[in-house]
């Protein structure tokens, strides 16, 4: 009896000193990198790319590594799909442990953060005028660069065409047509909520911010201070989040990832969602039927006359600590070049992050992916390219805000100024 | 090891003249060297495992140190500044309250189904073996694929619980989003910890019942005792031991829960219904504050050492009685 009491006792002992390490991430990294010569390219490398959530797309980026390593044999590329969710704590695990990946896709919020951290290789300056130039002030911390851009692009309003004429409606240009129209299908077509608007998808409500004529943050030399507690933002956070209040948006929405607002779009549950020609070509994909219903807008502009959506994008990184730069570097101008950039950028219905690219794209004529490249080019804006916006996104300081207006447990008012507060303090360090 | 020393001690006694101190220790030195070298590969093991971990987690828990410290091993200490933001900050509070009532919670539901699970069992029904093996299952799954599974079960439109509660008459739970509410959500992740750790629950209290021995069970039923009195007179008692040990057991991983509040619970408004290990975790990798992730473990850890004493002391009790 004795000895299995014994063994058990060492059991629990270990149990409760593994709850100090908290969660243990298991990152499946195998370095076989051997160290290569500069001449030929050899070894391995690993790239995490955030998942595209389309079989097809991912299809694609795995094109490129088929291709790479038939162009230089002896070279194996390990392709990894990362959720955009989980991307942010999966790079910091991954710098805090010693464990990235080589090659990584990032998005245009997070490449400074990381980059202050010293976890990436600086990119040489480009030549002016071919890459988009917002995207390399996104990659851009102390006059140095350390991404370079691969694709870009807006979120616009994307609704259902026989939903808003059944409710009898036209298409929202502005706030008060959106509320005037999901008032009117919630009234008139059963079965289909109006709106999609979640409770974890910031880049559905910040813009709403600078719709309503405010501004995120202002920058005073190198420091940042919040704007959210004005007016607008008030202003901004009470027509989002009335939706949820009234009943225009399902009640799970609260708790939704952008993701989550697609499917249910696909599934006919909702009439109208903001999303990017990303959105757009997953929806179609998906559910080919649908491509005749579905039609597209700017954002509805606020009262300030602004439609202004998020610019969003991402990089191309080689991280600093990897053991084959020479390859991984190979790798990256090998998903730059014009042909594979834009079987990538055409297939994921972003815009590539160069600007030939995006004259090449075909965008402009088309009238349904029209209003997405109308966005980008001239109705976007980008959040504060501080180091800090990354962690306040990761730690969703701002959902918690929000989902707390929805919810009715506090005020568009106090929503504004415990965001403003907790902002301030982590721009403070 | 008294009788064996004293034999030598006593041997030591008879033979004169004494050995000389030198002697002595290297006597001692080479006792020694054998339990040493055999202990030496377990206590490397735990040293690295366990030791280091740990005291690097409560050095973190005293620093302020950001992602960029950890790689270039620039910390500031800091004191106790960590530990007051813990029980100062709302949210961090509140994810330590939410560990000690959900995981009591869990703690007593698994136990009681355990319990139900077991008395069924342990009755001699034909395609025993089968049930048993089935009582496994869950046991068996992993927690994210079970939290995963669960998830979609309580989905609100397109699960199959709103929809079997809504057929049996409940119109309530029609598109009802179950986390979208603390309350609601708490009961959704009950369901799924208590599904997943009543098994070894269930099993470890069957052995137990086994060794009831059927004379009392037959002498108390003569005595006129029903079977509830004899559930709680004779059966209870004699499961003391053993139900005292699954508390703790449970208890200590019920607190640590992680997986499935992890994957069920990000999307409760405000992130309510986060336990203290997922807080930890958030607070470390998505804020990159590591210090304050390092704080919650090591309260967390404190906590469960008082039950990981109380429990290696209960097994003492038993080992001397």
């Amino acid at each position: 009896m004795r000895t299995p009491k014994v063994l058990l006792a060492a059991l629990a002992a270990v149990s409760v000193a593994l709850a100090a390490c908290g969660g243990s991430d298991n990152s499946s990294n195998d370095k076989a990198s051997t160290s290569a010569a500069p001449a030929k390219l050899s070894g391995s490398v690993d790239v995490w790319i955030m998942d595209p959530g389309s079989p097809k797309i991912q299809g694609v980026v795995k094109g490129y590594a088929t291709s790479f390593q038939a162009a230089h044999p002896g070279t194996t590329v390990n392709i990894e799909f990362v959720p955009w969710a989980q991307a942010h704590d999966k790079f910091t695990t991954s710098i805090a442990g010693g464990k990235t990946p080589d090659v990584a896709e990032m998005g245009t919020t997070w490449t400074p953060e990381f980059a202050d951290e010293g976890a990436f290789e600086q990119v040489p300056k480009p030549k002016p005028g071919v890459y988009v130039s917002s995207l390399i002030d996104a990659a851009t911390l102390d006059g140095k660069i350390w991404g370079k851009p691969w694709y870009a692009g807006s979120r616009a309003l994307i609704y259902r065409k026989d939903v808003l004429a059944k409710a009898g409606v036209k298409p929202p240009t502005n706030w008060s047509e959106m509320i005037a129209a999901a008032k009117a299908i919630k009234a008139k077509v059963p079965g289909i909520y109006p709106t999609g608007y979640t409770g974890l998808t910031e880049h559905m409500y910040l813009p709403t911010i600078w719709q309503a004529g405010g501004q995120i943050a202002k920058q005073d030399g190198k420091s940042w201070t919040s704007e959210l507690n004005t007016p607008q933002a008030v202003e901004a956070i009470r027509f989002y989040t009335d939706f949820y209040k009234e009943g225009l948006t399902p009640k799970a929405a609260i708790g939704w990832e952008e993701p989550d607002a697609q499917t249910a779009f696909i599934n006919g549950d909702i009439a109208m969602l903001i999303g990017g020609g990303w959105t757009y070509n997953s929806i179609i994909q998906t559910k080919p039927a649908m491509k005749a219903k579905i039609g597209t807008e700017l954002e509805p502009a606020g009262p300030s006359g602004k439609d202004t959506a998020f610019a969003g994008g991402s990089h191309l990184v080689v991280f600093n600590g990897s053991k084959n730069k020479d390859l991984a570097n190979a790798f990256v101008d090998y998903m730059l070049e014009p042909a594979n950039l834009n079987k990538f950028t055409g297939e994921i219905g972003f815009l590539p992050g160069t600007v030939g690219g995006i004259k090449a794209s075909g965008y402009l004529d088309d009238p349904v992916r029209k209003p997405f490249a109308e966005q980008l080019l001239d109705h976007s804006a980008v959040y504060p390219p501080s180091p800090r916006w990354g962690a306040l996104e990761g730690a969703n300081i701002f959902d918690g805000e929000i989902q707390k207006v929805m919810r009715g447990t506090q005020t568009p008012q106090q929503a504004a100024q415990n965001l403003a507060k907790k902002m301030d303090e982590e721009f403070a360090g | 090891m008294s009788t064996t020393s004293g034999q030598a001690v006593a041997a030591g006694r008879l033979r004169a003249p004494r050995p000389s101190a030198a002697e002595r220790m290297m006597r001692a030195a080479s006792k020694l060297t054998l339990p040493v070298i055999l202990l030496l590969p377990a206590m490397t093991i735990i040293v690295g495992l366990v030791g280091y971990p740990l005291v690097k987690t409560i050095w973190l828990s005293f620093t302020d140190t950001r992602l960029g410290d950890l790689i270039n091993g620039t910390s500031t200490w800091i004191g106790l500044e960590n530990y007051k933001e813990v029980f100062t900050d709302e949210q961090l509070r509140t994810s330590l309250v939410n560990t000690v009532v959900f995981g009591s919670a869990c703690v007593i539901g698994t136990m009681i189904l355990g319990m139900c699970v077991a008395l069924l069992l342990n009755q001699r029904l034909r395609f025993n073996w089968f049930f048993s093996l089935a009582v496994l299952l869950p046991w068996a799954v992993p927690a994210i694929a079970a939290s995963s599974i669960f998830k979609w079960l309580f989905d609100d439109r397109y699960g199959f619980i709103n929809w079997a509660l809504v057929g049996l008459g409940f119109d309530h739970f029609k598109d009802y989003a179950w986390f979208a509410d603390r309350n609601s959500a708490y009961v959704a992740m009950f369901v799924v910890v208590v599904w997943q750790s009543f098994p070894f629950i269930a099993l470890s209290l069957l052995a137990g019942l086994q060794t009831v021995p059927k004379d009392t069970l037959d002498a108390a039923a003569v005595d006129g005792a029903n079977a509830m009195q004899r559930f709680r007179l004779v059966t209870l008692p004699l499961l003391r031991p053993i139900i005292a040990v699954l508390v703790i057991f449970s208890t200590i991983w019920d607190f640590k829960i992680f997986d499935q509040v992890y994957v069920l619970a990000p999307g409760v408004p405000d992130r309510a219904a986060d336990t203290a290990a997922v807080t930890s975790y958030r607070e470390s990798f998505a804020l990159g504050h590591f210090g304050t992730g390092a704080a919650i473990a090591v309260v967390l850890f404190l906590v469960l050492l008082v039950f990981s004493i109380a429990y290696v002391r209960l097994i003492g009790k038993e080992a001397r009685a």
